[in-house]
């Protein structure tokens, strides 16, 4: 043992002249101080302390004091309670868990004494450290497993329809994520949903909404596709579409509806009280047309982006968050995806991004970032990764990320060589 | 990030001063500043965002739980709220159950 540093603790600095002379005949480092003079020092001021010897005169709560003081101070010095004649005393500190030392104060029984006390305590704060390390690492299996299952809550593969290109990049911020995406056929493969959803806040519980909220839309979108179909046939859908009349139906307009309308009753039904709601966008894409029904519930808006130069056009939001506002109205947005432009869907975690200095990435850098960079899916999302990379810096990802790029390509293009798309994970 | 509230009542209306960052950090602590409020009977919120720069999602979910905690009778208001803070709370379409005043 190295020379072992005590902190002698006593209202009047004293202690039995034998224990003193024991203590510097083994060459220890010993400091006297009163208990208020301890608790008064400023913090980094104590030194360090292997052993904390206590005089029984003292309370137990006044060493519990000074030892928590320590504590904050990142040292646990055994706590050794010592009496000369007052032996009585010592039946108090014992039960708060100190060792005691008792006369005749022979250096060799002395340090026999603080060896011991030492080694038990060593043991003690391994055997707490190993426990504590065991939880942690049951938490943090238990964490992984819900990752990956909440990975089962995204599509494995993207749908890749004639002349479209559909990427995505999803980067949580924690091992769980509140972001969502989501992309499956409606109505016998005539349309495509396209979904980006933010669920509020972070952490296992927002990750817990998520899969209720990717569920409750997806599978009342599937089945509600059918009967929307049939009644669009009866009526003539591509000049319903050219009047831009909110009349309903436009095939996908009702399952796109009863998807959002009762998720949120749901939600505001059953959940209300826990607080959760989804910001959320949700789109049915014609893969012929280009033509684009959707609802914006709250959501950052879409941002539709050209090759010819033309102002980017932003999908605003057509209704509130989903699940806070029982009974409300979502209304329809329409959009027309031309060739050659591709729309951005994303989460507020890329205009949030921060730099080191703490500035936002921003609305208007997004714009000017999605102008400047080509058009085309894949590359649009390797030039905003690379910009909100160069952004941020070192800093921490503070909230998840998700961005997806529906690309439709100029007429007879040839597709870029590239395998099927896959889900980017990071 | 820094965060500062507090919470005086008078004549059974509560205001809640926010300052700094309010987010999945911060936001607990704008909870107990909503339960003391409500504990204390208050018959309106109001919110003085004048000087609150962020409000992340958290942070619009601690004004749904302040709505929740207050009861449908409490009318809340944030108010002063920069143009930052007040468009996520318009964007989310929260300004129909909050009002925003001097925004």
């Amino acid at each position: 043992m190295s020379q072992t540093k005590v902190l002698i603790l006593d209202e009047h600095r004293g202690a039995p002249p034998e224990l003193l002379a024991a203590l510097e005949s083994l060459q220890a480092e010993v400091h006297r101080r009163t208990p208020g003079e301890t608790l008064a020092l400023a913090p980094g001021a104590l030194g360090r302390a292997d052993v904390l010897l206590v005089s029984a005169r003292l309370a137990p709560a006044t060493v519990k004091a000074v030892a928590r003081r320590l504590d904050d101070e990142g040292q646990q010095p055994t706590v050794v309670a010592f009496a000369d004649h007052d032996l009585h005393l010592l039946g108090s500190h014992i039960q708060a868990g100190s060792d005691y030392l008792v006369p005749p104060f022979y250096p060799e029984l002395v340090r026999a004494r603080l060896r011991t006390c030492h080694e038990r305590a060593e043991l003690g704060r391994t055997l707490e450290d190993v426990a504590a390390h065991a939880e942690l690492l049951s938490y943090e299996r238990e964490l992984e497993i819900g990752r990956e299952i909440q990975l089962g809550f995204l599509p494995d593969a993207l749908p890749s329809p004639e002349d479209w290109e559909i990427d995505v990049r999803f980067r949580p911020a924690r091992t769980v994520a509140g972001d969502f995406y989501d992309v499956f056929e409606l109505v016998n493969r005539r349309r495509l949903a396209l979904v980006v959803a933010d669920v509020c806040d972070k952490g296992v519980g927002a990750a817990l909404f998520m899969a209720l909220i990717r569920s409750l839309l997806r599978h009342t979108a599937e089945q509600s596709g059918l009967q929307s179909l049939i009644a669009a046939d009866l009526l003539n859908e591509t000049h319903v579409w050219e009047e831009q009349t909110r009349a309903i139906p436009v095939v996908g307009a009702t399952p796109l509806l009863n998807a959002v309308v009762g998720t949120n009753n749901y939600l505001t039904r059953n959940h209300i009280r826990q607080g959760y709601f989804a910001t959320l966008f949700f789109g049915v894409l014609d893969p012929v047309t280009g033509n684009l029904v959707y609802i914006n519930g709250g959501h950052n808006p879409p941002v539709l982006v050209s090759p010819d130069g033309s102002e980017p056009v932003l999908l605003e939001p057509t209704g509130p968050a989903v699940g806070v506002i029982p009974d409300v109205t979502f209304s329809l947005g329409y959009a027309q995806i031309s060739p050659g432009d591709t729309l951005f869907i994303y989460t507020d975690g890329v205009t949030e991004a921060r730099s080191d200095s703490g500035r936002f990435f921003g609305d208007e850098q997004l714009i000017k970032q999605l102008t400047e960079a080509a058009v085309r899916g894949e590359e649009l999302l390797d030039h905003m990764d690379g910009a909100l990379g160069e952004f941020v810096g070192p800093a921490e990802q503070s909230d998840d990320i998700t961005m997806m790029a529906v690309h439709r390509r100029t007429a007879g293009a040839v597709p870029a060589d590239r395998p099927v798309p896959q889900r980017r994970d990071s | 990030m820094s965060f500062d509230g507090t919470l005086s009542v008078s004549e059974g209306i509560a205001t809640i001063e926010v300052k700094g960052e309010l987010d999945a950090s911060t936001a607990p602590r704008f909870h107990d500043l909503v339960d003391q409020a409500a504990e204390q009977g208050a018959v309106r919120l109001e919110i003085d965002a004048r000087h609150l720069g962020f409000l992340a999602s958290a942070g619009l979910r601690s004004l749904v739980f302040a709505r929740q905690k207050m009861g449908d009778e409490v009318r809340i208001a944030v108010i002063g709220a920069t143009e930052p803070v007040s468009r996520t709370i318009r964007l989310a379409g929260f300004d129909h159950s909050i009002e925003l005043i001097d925004a």
